[in-house]
């Protein structure tokens, strides 16, 4: 059969398979060996533990569960909430401190937890109320924490950038500093969207906030310094050439972990296996679909479909940005139904090779991939960042939240047009530190 | 998500075979935790022989990363009985509830088929392993029948678990999917 053909077939039954309900990982598993049974009979199946196994044997995944540790550790906490207050203190006189200091702690607390859910719950437990009590819009005061939380999974350490990373073989260290300059543009043209919209709602003087003793500033410092001197430590470690990003994942984990029990007194043996156990099984979930992805772009591979594409999309000489357009539409459909890990491991096997060929950076393109996969955690139907605010915010209802949470998708929208328009917005940092 | 203390877990009711099964998937994920605690451990220790001690490290990289790799497999049923694979539940949730409980028999049949070939082909490979003495090719040449012993272990248990949430459903303690009919 021809490998085109045979490439769409496995698409559509792979859709088919994934939206029946059946687990992701599973579903890859399913897929890949009915489709090996079919074309390579019974006993290529014997290779599927083996493949998988040796996915699963590379010490640069260590860093999963690592990071994923430290960023639990962190939202056990009343870190969250203490970031937000130390923001809100300082950034007091700042026009619209308020959106300013959360989009901060955001965008602060992304970078301490790496999960969006996690910092969309952390800041938008004290931030929303806190918004919507001084009078900014619901839609805003929603909207801005579900994009806010966002930002978790590009700005470093990043969990679905060193997923990229594995499926790509791409440098970790390089696609975290990538993330670092579109980050903080996306929470810019965050803060701007959020000004602009409370200034036109008519609500201009809630962008005064209230005033704050220089005790008071200072006060709470001391409980969110540790956290931020971590993160810096563990990048200066990636970054220095100390240790490799899971050697100083791990002292990260650990040393957050005892932040975590020292100055928030987590030491109830309840409390800590609480965050031990929600480690493990986000780790677990991300490490299966990792392997099954594994089994899955070998079953791709070994019918020749990967290839084929690829050669197909070189031979179709359409314009390379024609191409990239069609790449994100595809990858924004592909994220409003499942969540980013999966999708980056499903189709960065096949559209490294496009990409590539059409002559744009992977570290790039992992920021674009990211951003695409931003929107779809704040789009339905899926929008995981929607159903938390949801539930942190019960009173606001999801209509609200979703049309408050559609402006941001146009500022992530305007942010991946800028990314192509300047390249270097991503690519400039990792160049300029790893040469 | 951290920081929640509730979560979703797989109804047993009163079903000893189905209490039987979580006990065994806990006990799994509690042995999972474990292995990634000793992990962290270990990486730090490494990094205080190597950066502290100017030593040289043998056998821990090795190690950390069998310990991942077992982490992960015999964490596979604590994670199922958790709910915590993530699904795409779309369709199952639009469906009438006949159609929903037919689907989810299918999904269920098909993971349990799955999990069935990987166990077998699993074992067949550990089973090599340890018939034919394989040995890792690194300094530290660890039998490698110890970690490839996670494969069966941890498809045995999803296995067990599976079939577990399949009699659940079947019995009506557990509802399709778990989703409420509403």
């Amino acid at each position: 059969m021809d490998p085109l053909l045979l490439g769409a077939i496995v698409a559509i039954a792979t859709i088919i398979v994934l939206f029946s309900g059946v687990s992701v990982a599973l579903g890859l598993l399913i897929v890949s060996a009915g489709f090996l049974i079919i074309f390579d009979g019974m006993r290529s199946l014997e290779l599927m533990p083996e493949i998988l196994f040796g996915k699963l044997d590379n010490f640069a995944l260590l860093s999963i569960p690592m990071f994923i540790i430290m960023g639990a550790s962190i939202a056990s906490t009343r870190a969250g909430a203490d970031l937000y207050e130390a923001l809100e203190r300082w950034l007091t006189r700042v026009p619209g401190g308020l959106v300013v200091s959360n989009l901060g702690a955001c965008a602060l607390f992304a970078a301490m937890s790496g999960s969006s859910p996690a910092t969309c719950a952390a800041i938008g437990k004290m931030g929303i109320p806190e918004m919507r009590k001084r009078g900014y819009p619901d839609g805003v005061a929603a909207g801005s924490i579900a994009a806010g939380g966002t930002l978790g999974i590009l700005i470093p350490p990043s969990i679905t950038m060193i997923v990229y990373g594995i499926a790509t073989e791409t440098s970790i260290g390089r696609l975290f500093l990538a993330g670092v300059f579109p980050g903080l543009m996306l929470v810019g043209l965050f803060m701007a969207w959020s000004l602009y919209s409370t200034w036109r709602s008519g609500n201009a003087d809630v962008l005064s906030s209230g005033s704050y003793t220089w005790a008071q500033k200072f006060e709470i410092l001391p409980r969110v310094l540790p956290f931020i001197g971590i993160i810096i430590g563990v990048l200066y470690a990636m970054y220095g050439g100390v240790a490799t990003p899971s050697e100083t994942a791990a002292v990260g984990a650990l040393l957050c972990l005892l932040i975590a029990m020292v100055i928030y007194r987590l030491w109830n043996p309840v409390d800590l296996w609480v965050v031990l156990r929600d480690s493990t099984k986000e780790s677990v979930m991300i490490l299966f679909i990792i392997a099954a992805a594994g089994v899955f772009s070998y079953m791709l591979s070994s019918l020749f479909i990967t290839q084929s594409i690829a050669a197909w999309i070189g031979e179709l000489d359409v314009n390379r940005w024609v191409l990239m357009g069609a790449v994100n539409v595809f990858l924004i459909i592909a994220g409003f139904f499942l969540p980013p890990v999966a999708v980056i491991l499903m189709a960065a096997p096949i559209l490294l090779p496009i990409i590539t060929s059409a002559g744009f950076d992977p570290i790039w393109f992992a920021v674009v991939l990211t951003i695409n996969m931003e929107i779809g955690l704040i789009s339905p139907p899926v929008g995981l960042n929607l159903y938390v605010i949801n539930g942190i915010a019960p009173d606001i209802s999801l209509k609200t939240i979703l049309k408050g949470s559609l402006p941001f998708v146009a500022c992530m929208i305007v942010a991946i047009i800028l990314l192509c328009i300047f390249p270097g917005i991503a690519t400039w940092l990792p160049n300029a530190v790893m040469g | 998500m951290a920081g929640q203390s509730t979560l979703p877990v797989a109804k047993t009711g009163n079903n000893p075979f189905l209490r039987f099964v979580a006990a065994l998937s806990t006990l799994a994920g509690w042995a999972s935790a474990g292995m990634i605690v000793a992990a962290v451990a270990l990486t730090c220790q490494m990094i205080f022989v190597r950066f502290v001690l100017n030593g040289s490290t043998v056998w821990q990289t090795e190690c950390v990363i069998y310990l991942m790799v077992a982490a992960t497999l015999i964490g596979l049923p604590y994670v199922q009985r958790l709910r915590g694979h993530v699904n795409v539940d779309l369709i199952p949730l639009s469906l009438a509830p006949r159609l929903r409980f037919g689907l989810c028999m299918v999904t269920l049949s098909l993971s349990i088929a799955i999990v069935a070939v990987m166990l077998y082909y699993g074992y067949e490979y550990w089973h090599f392993a340890w018939d034919r003495g394989w040995r890792s090719d690194t300094v530290w040449g660890v039998r490698l029948w110890i970690p490839y012993l996670a494969i069966p272990i941890g498809f045995g248990l999803l296995l067990l678990q599976l079939i577990a949430d399949l009699v659940a459903v079947l019995l009506r303690i557990e509802t399709p999917f778990g989703l409420e009919d509403s």
